[in-house]
């Protein structure tokens, strides 16, 4: 059996989405052997039990049904991917509790939310919503996930600030920060001593030769205002990420009256530092460029001709003489894939382009939302526990709600009978 | 509150009804499916329970299948029929999960059971037994026969037609028009189209034919919204019945109105008086002369106090269910 189960999963190594926490070998045997469908299946049982506690769920800590639902989901579908539903799931959980002040340095759900945030193409944006609504601003974890993304992104100087906010902070556990902290620190200092042995063995055979984008080369009989660019330490500097190694370039400034700015430097802290900006509202997202306000078309006017002629529109680039290959397949389908009746296709239309949606901007939205409701603003309200029915990764409609109560009551029910049985023939022992 | 034209059934279920079926041949006969576990048959023009069966767990729907069977289903997941005359039941199958509707197909002579176990089973009602299990992609809501055709909602707002003659593939898979949960379909008796209410105060109609000149005459409108101090509060809208004759259609929602409905000319023919609670469900006779209106609390803000369920019979008029003609 258990030989069996190793081969499983020998087979299928590639399928299987890495843990921070690592995954029980015997729960993963068990997901990768069994892969029966239906609503019957062991996995559809237990999943219909967490969608229907979420539900009922009575108690004080309404997050723990979440927490260890999602759990079971990550244990449950090592693939991850859309059955799974974990995007969903964590999405709601998160938005679920934005309001309970008191889950807001919660470890579990501080958690959720670093979980949220890897699950999203941008999760700096994330972590930075989450400092600005103060969620999980005292913990480690938050500080070393949004560290580790920086330090990903190879802003080594971003991924430290963080941490000295966490230390501003008094983030717990401090051992785990300082761990953590320590270990980031002897990375950049191997990768910057790796980079300067590099260097300097290969620094001899070395030839000046030209950087593209570099600053200009003097002419004439003026001694070096600007910086000669162009030897072989200077290259460095432009292609090095660590700001530090921008000094060689400093020692040229010394002696000019000007001061030049020199955007390899940029990266000194200054008072525009992101870290540190204290967020009043939800921020945007920083992904996205040459991002276009919606205005209104029929104001905008074609650039006129001037005299001078400055606003002429560039001419279009002109057309290939010769047809350029397109592959058959790569012309995407614009239409939803259906396999019926094709008289039957007109009535689907085309899938219509979906909307730009990020999940932070649906986050942003039920802020907006929440306060319009607290305000009174808002127009419209449902006659139903709206929250209740889309709760988790599945819908529900009243009847399943009550059918589950019903249940439960069966249960317990049942559950007390069985309690009485036992005294009953305690009893006359006595 | 209640005029001379509509009384108040005696004996009414204990607990929420979650269905009321007219009987196929006579305006005297009203099924009713109860969470109190019971199915009760009513004698209408004498205000009486004629007989009353019991399932193990509440039940979610019931279905004459001829004047004396009826058929029913619910939580405890077990089909059953029952005759009237003898007083007799037997349970003919099962689903894996609650069985949420049960409708007959006169056209084919099949009956249909949808069930949360995202599968829609056929069933032969005189052997009786199993005809056949055909999944949904989600929990079947809602379902109803127009001729040989059957139109499944599911959650999801997914809405299937299948062909009940041939049921090897799925005719036609289409998404609600809706943007929030199905709560009912109910099918024209001209078997032309659908209506499907959705739980945000809002009904859609549609037409089955696929072309396109068909499918530009549907459409959507919103109701069962009532505005208290500038804030519109919409209710889920629960209930459909069509008039067999007219095919004009009565829906009812958790507000607690019922109104009536000129689906051609697009117009409210009429709303009656405000019921004590939600409208779970409603029933045109077969004659069209009478609605059977269920007025019960379906939980839909929690188990809260609530006004008894209770269920109204309603003598209708032609000025209140005929379309004006212009």
């Amino acid at each position: 059996m258990a030989e069996g189960g190793d081969v499983d999963w020998e087979l299928s190594k590639e399928n299987i989405q890495p843990l921070r926490r690592g995954r029980d070998i015997s729960v993963l045997h068990q997901a990768l052997s069994q892969r029966e469908e239906g609503p019957t299946s062991a996995i559809n049982q237990q999943k219909q039990m967490f969608e229907s506690e979420l539900r009922i769920y009575e108690g004080e800590d309404p997050l723990s049904v979440w927490d260890r639902y999602i759990k079971w989901t990550e244990q449950t579908f090592p693939q991850g991917g859309k059955e799974s539903n974990l995007a969903t799931l964590l999405e709601r959980a998160v938005t679920r509790f934005t309001d309970e002040k008191m889950y807001h340095n919660d470890p579990r759900y501080v958690d959720l939310w670093i979980k949220f945030a890897e699950n999203c193409s941008e999760p700096l944006d994330i972590y930075r919503y989450m400092q600005a609504q103060g969620i999980g601003v005292t913990q480690a974890t938050l500080y070393i996930a949004w560290s580790e993304e920086y330090e990903n992104q190879g802003s080594y100087r971003k991924a430290d600030l963080v941490y000295q906010e966490a230390f501003k902070r008094f983030a717990e556990p401090h051992d785990k920060l300082l761990q953590f902290h320590k270990a980031l620190q002897a990375r950049v200092a191997r990768q910057a001593l790796l980079k300067l042995e590099n260097d300097s063995s290969d620094e001899e055979p070395k030839q000046p030769e030209r950087v593209s984008l570099a600053d200009l080369k003097h002419r004439g009989k003026k001694k070096a205002i600007a910086p000669v660019n162009r030897t072989g330490s200077a290259i460095r500097s432009i292609s090095g990420g660590l700001p530090s190694r921008g000094a060689p370039v400093l020692g040229n400034v010394s002696n000019s009256k000007l001061v030049i700015f020199d955007e390899n430097k940029a990266e000194t802290p200054g008072p525009s530092e992101p870290l540190l900006e204290p967020w009043m509202a939800p921020p945007t997202s920083r992904a996205k460029e040459n991002e276009q306000k919606p205005e209104k078309w029929c104001d905008v006017k074609m650039p006129q001709k001037t005299k001078f002629g400055h606003a002429v529109m560039p001419p279009p680039p002109p057309k290939p003489t010769f047809q350029p290959f397109v592959e058959e397949s790569d012309q995407p389908p614009t239409m939803t894939p259906c396999k019926i009746n094709p008289t039957v296709n007109s009535v689907l239309s085309a899938r219509k382009p979906s909307k730009e949606e990020t999940p932070l901007k649906r986050l942003q939205e039920h802020h907006q939302q929440r306060k319009e409701a607290e305000e009174g603003k808002l127009q419209e309200r449902s006659m139903y526990c709206k929250e209740l029915l889309l709760s988790g990764a599945t819908e529900f409609c009243f009847e399943e709600l009550r059918a589950e109560h019903f249940f439960k009551k069966m249960a317990q029910k049942s559950q007390e009978a069985r309690g009485d049985g036992c005294q009953a023939a305690a009893d006359p022992a006595k | 509150m209640t005029g001379c034209n509509e009384y108040k059934l005696n004996q009414g279920p204990e607990d929420s009804i979650s269905a009321v079926k007219f009987s196929p041949s006579t305006a005297q006969f009203l099924l009713v499916s109860s969470w109190d576990c019971t199915v009760r048959l009513y004698d209408v023009g004498g205000n009486t329970m004629r007989m009353k069966y019991q399932h193990t767990a509440p039940v979610l729907d019931c279905a004459f299948y001829d004047p004396t069977h009826s058929w029913s289903g619910g939580l405890d997941s077990q089909l059953k029929t029952h005759d009237l005359n003898t007083d007799q039941d037997a349970i003919v199958g099962t689903h894996d999960a609650p069985i949420r509707c049960v409708e007959y197909c006169p056209e084919v002579n099949v009956m249909v059971t949808g069930s949360w176990d995202r599968s829609v089973r056929l069933w032969d009602p005189r052997t009786p037994c199993n005809a056949g299990t055909f999944t949904q992609p989600d929990k079947v809501y809602t379902l109803s026969v127009a001729g040989d055709r059957l139109i499944v909602g599911t959650a999801g707002r997914r809405v299937l037609v299948w062909d009940l003659r041939n049921m090897g593939y799925v005719q036609q898979r289409r998404e609600s028009s809706l943007k929030y949960q199905t709560r009912c379909i109910r099918a024209f008796p001209n078997k032309q189209g659908y209506v499907l209410s959705s739980i945000e105060g809002r009904v859609a109609v549609e037409y089955l034919d696929p072309s396109q000149e068909v499918q530009k005459k549907k459409y959507a409108f919103k109701c069962h919204r009532l505005k208290e101090e500038g804030i519109e509060h919409v209710y889920p809208v629960n209930a459909i019945s069509f008039h067999s004759v007219h095919n004009t259609f009565a829906t009812g929602g958790s507000d607690g109105f019922v109104n009536i409905w000129d689906p051609f000319n697009k117009k409210r023919l009429c709303q009656f008086h405000r019921y004590p609670t939600s409208i779970a469900s409603l029933a045109f006779s077969n004659d069209g002369t009478m609605l059977a209106i269920a007025s019960s609390y379906m939980h839909e803000k929690g188990d809260i106090s609530h006004p008894e369920d209770a269920i109204f019979i309603r003598q209708v008029t032609d000025a209140e269910t005929k379309p004006k003609s212009t």
